[in-house]
């Protein structure tokens, strides 16, 4: 199977034509550019379409793959409407899949397995809903512990627990040897 | 009646996916076919022998061609019957290419179709009368539209030929955009100094009568015979008494505002001369600005400044119209993250170009208007409004790289400290010496780097922070500049856009006008007798625009010089008894050519001046007007013969006009945009000309849906045809639901030659809404058609 039809595969809610789009890519590095993670990181935009557009798989354990923030700003710009992020989101599913999820990734994947959500709650945010009037926590996981069990339960369902590499003994993330 | 009926393979673009022989043999089968063959390249020389010697061999009367689309090769086979002596209205194409093998892939259904088409075009010239060109005197006067570089060369050609032109441009001077250059690439004449001298010839040729400052407000007629209206602004200045010394006049004026003509880095007066090379070199006032002080009127010696000016309207009469109205730069404020008209100092090309230019604002200084200072780090940014999809401009506007390039070259040579960098994602320098001189500017030291920058900050001091990626290197950057320069492409100009509307002119997907055949007729528009040269089709060089005004020139003379000229016999004529005098017919008739002898409560209509529309055919409640090579008889027969075994459900007999759907469905073809083979398109000249009762028919004969298709709303080739045709069919929609057929099945759609991949749209969305309807006469069962959603077609 090609590189392009295991991403189109990887990226089915995401759609074909969204997928294909990459192959119209004429390099022109309009993407990196303008890309804000690039400025401060060793991410190339246009680089990833170009090994896409190559075939190389290499491209799946790049760390970099990891670097994008979905900011969209390639994707609003690129004069050949390559819809960039969202062909790093479809790569990103076959990475994970093949078991390159950055650590990252992973520990906010390991904070929905454990509270419900990937940025829980701290006293901080407690201490500011009260100030707005609000309740202290959001009628969420936080307030339905209940609810927490639905969301695991259908964790374990699509093996997304499998994917990130979460122990359910110790509750962690188990070692990948990653950066 | 003997027909000879020829398909054709066209190499393997019909037969890889049409079994051509089988076509053959169902051809081989239809009445009154004497002989049929299928050839490989039936447009060659060889081949359209082989039909004449078939003519005179089988006695064929009629011959039926199945190939490419007949907007392709009909007049090649007309002609080709013609010279063995057939009737070239005796021929009838079906369009198995653009329609068929181009734009459906399954072999079976694609064949089927094939025949279909060739059967309705068999069925079509059965019903084919022999018609007769008409003859008509030419008028020898030439208008051409727009005095740019390639307005101006065409003009010239055709005056020393002693031809009379009038040259009408909507500007106070002629010369265009390369009037306002500084010089032109490779080899760095000052674009003026090039231009001027022909700009002067225009106004001492005798045979040129200018009009500037003047708009074309309406244009009436055809071939040989175009009534043109011209809108002459008042100037407020007498054109005989100015002697264009404009000092006298415009340094009293109190007004001051940016200059247009030096795309307004530069000002100017309300009172103004353009250029200082203008033709002609006469003074006008702007009304929009002038405070009416009349300062300039006590200042002007010659006594010249006239107030008491009006609008004035004159009209022509020519043959045949060039058209060469050019374009206009990107406006590139479109690309926000370039900040342009937001940060100080980035510039467009046009303003470099300004201000390089020795008559411009700073007397050809490059310096920062807002401090003065004169930048040494330069940055050309290339494709801005050029191959991008985001502000709708993916084409290539050809100029760029080397206009960039050449002003990275002159700037190198007044300024030899400076360091210029021009951000490229590909140099497009294909010309005579391009090459040679990419290279020479690069030894000059100019920086190349492939990257499209990907946005702008603008520093306290004005300076520019450009963050982009060298692609070859494949490093990130941000690095500062003193100026940067968009290089912004080519767009239609606006104001061009109207007189299209006017003239009919069609739209290529770029917005510029289309030709008939963008390789093989590069100048000939979608209308007899009107040319089109220059920018106007589309961004090229100054040699490309001239080449193509001498192009138009040539065409001009090619019909004038016949002095008479063959008009397509296409036209209304009535059938007398049938006519009760109800004057429908002449209501609708946007071109006056019909009307009622009171007395005999008769129509008459004028046939000589009837465009062929069709429309008071449609409107005729007695079928009183007969429309040649689109009569009744033929087109119901092509219904006929589409349903008569019904191959593919859901069934969509389409009526499209010649000018804009037809054509739009051959683009589609060229593109190789797939759609459901399930439609059969008849072809129709205007969607007017569609009767009610056609559209009946194909219901009453089985069709599942009927779509008619007319231009879009606004830019009918007859004026307004398509809301003719849409006014009538709202009502037909109404009486379908009051006999009980869902009135959706009668699609209408409005697209433009351009719209290829819409009208494929068109035709798989109304497939699909067909299904969900189910089978025509499904209505009449009372069953709910939701349960149909399974029933995917086969």
């Amino acid at each position: 199977m090609s590189l392009l039809s295991e991403i189109e595969e990887c990226g089915e809610v995401i759609g074909k034509d969204t997928i294909d789009s990459f192959l119209a890519c004429m390099q022109c590095g309009k993407c990196t550019g303008s890309c804000p993670s690039g400025r401060v990181t060793s991410y190339r935009t246009r680089r990833v379409i170009n090994r896409l557009q190559a075939g190389d798989r290499s491209v799946l354990a790049d760390p970099n793959l990891w670097m994008c923030t979905t900011c969209y700003t390639c994707y609003e710009r690129c004069p050949r409407e390559v819809r960039i992020t969202d062909i790093i989101r479809a790569v990103r599913n076959l990475a994970a899949k093949e078991g390159y999820m950055s650590k990252s990734h992973r520990a906010t994947a390991s904070y929905v397995i454990k509270t419900g959500h990937a940025v829980p709650i701290n006293d901080e945010t407690k201490k500011l809903r009260k100030e707005l009037g609000l309740s202290e926590v959001p009628p969420t996981t936080h307030k339905f512990p209940k609810a927490l069990e639905s969301i695991r339960k259908i964790i374990k369902k699509t093996n997304f627990d499998k994917l990130v590499g979460f122990d359910w003994d110790t509750m962690s993330l188990e070692e990948r040897g990653e950066k | 009646m003997r027909i000879g009926v020829y398909v054709c393979h066209c190499g393997l673009n019909i037969a890889r996916v049409i079994d051509v022989d089988d076509l053959r043999k169902f051809a081989e089968k239809e009445a009154d076919v004497v002989v049929a063959k299928d050839i490989d390249y039936l447009c060659s020389d060889s081949s359209q022998n082989q039909i004449k010697e078939d003519i005179k061999e089988y006695g064929l009367d009629r011959v039926v061609i199945a190939s490419c689309s007949p907007r392709m090769h009909e007049e090649t086979f007309r002609k080709c019957v013609k010279s063995a002596g057939v009737n070239p209205y005796l021929l009838e194409i079906a369009n198995i290419r653009e329609q068929c093998s181009w734009v459906h892939n399954d072999e079976l259904k694609a064949t089927e179709k094939a025949k279909d088409l060739l059967k309705m075009a068999i069925a079509k010239v059965r019903n084919s009368k022999v018609l007769e060109e008409r003859k008509v005197p030419i008028n020898k006067n030439v208008l051409i539209v727009g005095g740019g570089i390639a307005g101006i060369h065409a003009a010239l050609e055709l005056a020393k030929a002693g031809i009379t032109v009038f040259m009408v441009e909507k500007n106070p001077t002629i010369g265009g955009k390369m009037a306002l250059l500084n010089v032109v690439f490779p080899t760095n004449d000052c674009s003026i100094c090039v231009l001027a001298p022909k700009m002067s010839e225009v106004s001492s040729n005798d045979n040129i009568k200018l009009f500037s400052y003047s708009e074309i407000t309406s244009i009436e007629g055809r071939v040989g015979d175009f009534i043109v209206k011209i809108k002459k602004k008042p100037r407020y200045v007498d054109e005989d008494k100015c002697k264009g010394c404009i000092y006298d006049c415009s340094s009293v004026c109190p007004i001051d505002i940016p200059n247009e003509y030096d795309f307004n880095v530069g000002r100017r007066k309300a009172i103004y001369i353009p250029i200082p090379q203008a033709v002609p070199n006469i003074a006008v006032i702007d009304p929009e600005n002038c405070v009416g002080c009349k300062f300039c009127e006590e200042g002007c010696n010659a006594d010249a400044i006239d107030f008491s000016q009006r609008e004035e309207e004159i009209e022509l009469n020519v043959g045949t119209i060039i058209v060469t109205t050019g374009y206009q730069p990107f406006d590139a404020r479109k690309k926000d993250e370039y900040g342009y008209g937001r940060f100080k100092n980035v510039f467009t090309t046009f303003e470099i170009e300004r201000l390089l230019n020795a008559s411009g604002p700073t007397k050809g200084i490059l310096a920062r208007l807002s401090d003065g200072k004169i930048p040494k780090k330069i940055g050309f940014i290339q494709c801005v409004g050029s191959r991008d999809k985001k502000v709708n401009r993916p084409y290539c506007s050809k100029v760029c790289c080397m206009v960039s390039i050449k002003n990275a070259n002159i700037i190198k040579n007044r300024y030899p400290d400076s360091d210029i960098t021009i951000f490229y994602t590909d140099i497009r320098a294909g010309g005579p010496e391009y090459e040679e001189y990419y290279e020479e500017t690069q030894r000059m030291g100019v920086k190349f780097i492939r990257g499209n920058v990907g946005e702008i900050y603008e520093k306290n001091n004005g300076n520019l922070v450009l963050s982009y990626e060298d692609t070859l290197e494949c490093v990130r950057k941000d690095e500062e500049f003193e100026m940067v320069v968009l290089s912004v492409g080519m767009e239609q100009d606006q104001s061009a856009r109207d007189l299209g509307i006017l003239l009919g002119l069609t739209e290529n997907p770029d917005g510029f006008f289309s030709v008939i055949h963008p390789k093989m007729r590069p100048v000939d528009s979608n209308i007899d007798g009107i040319y089109i040269a220059g920018c106007a089709t589309g961004p090229k060089e100054i040699p490309d625009a001239i080449v193509q005004g001498l192009a138009a020139a040539s065409k001009v003379m090619n019909v004038l010089n016949k002095g008479e000229i063959e008009l397509d016999p296409m036209r209304a004529s009535l059938i007398e008894d049938r006519c009760d005098g109800c004057s429908l017919c002449v209501d609708v008739c946007r071109f006056n050519n019909i009307k009622i002898d009171k007395d005999r409560k008769k129509a008459v209509i004028d046939e000589t001046g009837c465009h062929g529309c069709g429309s008071c055919a449609a409107s005729c409640p007695n079928d009183a007007i007969y429309l040649s090579n689109f009569s009744d008889a033929q087109i119901i027969s092509q219904i006929d013969a589409a349903l008569e075994d019904k191959k593919e459900y859901p069934i969509i007999i389409a009526f499209f006009c010649n000018w804009c759907c037809y054509a739009a469905a051959d683009l589609a073809g060229s593109q190789k945009i797939n759609y459901p083979s399930n439609i059969r398109i008849i072809r129709v000249i205007c969607s007017s000309m569609v009767k009610p009762k056609y559209v009946l028919r194909a219901f009453e004969k089985g069709a599942d849906g009927v779509m008619v298709g007319g231009c879009r709303l606004g830019e009918c080739h007859y004026k307004f045809g398509n809301y003719d045709a849409d006014k009538r069919l709202s009502i037909l929609r109404e009486i379908l639901s009051g006999i009980g057929i869902d009135s959706r099945r009668l699609k209408t759609v409005w697209r433009a030659a351009s719209e290829g991949n819409n009208i494929a749209n068109d035709i798989s969305d109304f497939t699909h809404e067909l299904i969900t309807l189910g089978p025509l006469g499904f209505e009449f069962s009372g069953l709910d058609p939701a349960i149909l959603k399974n029933n995917k077609q086969k």
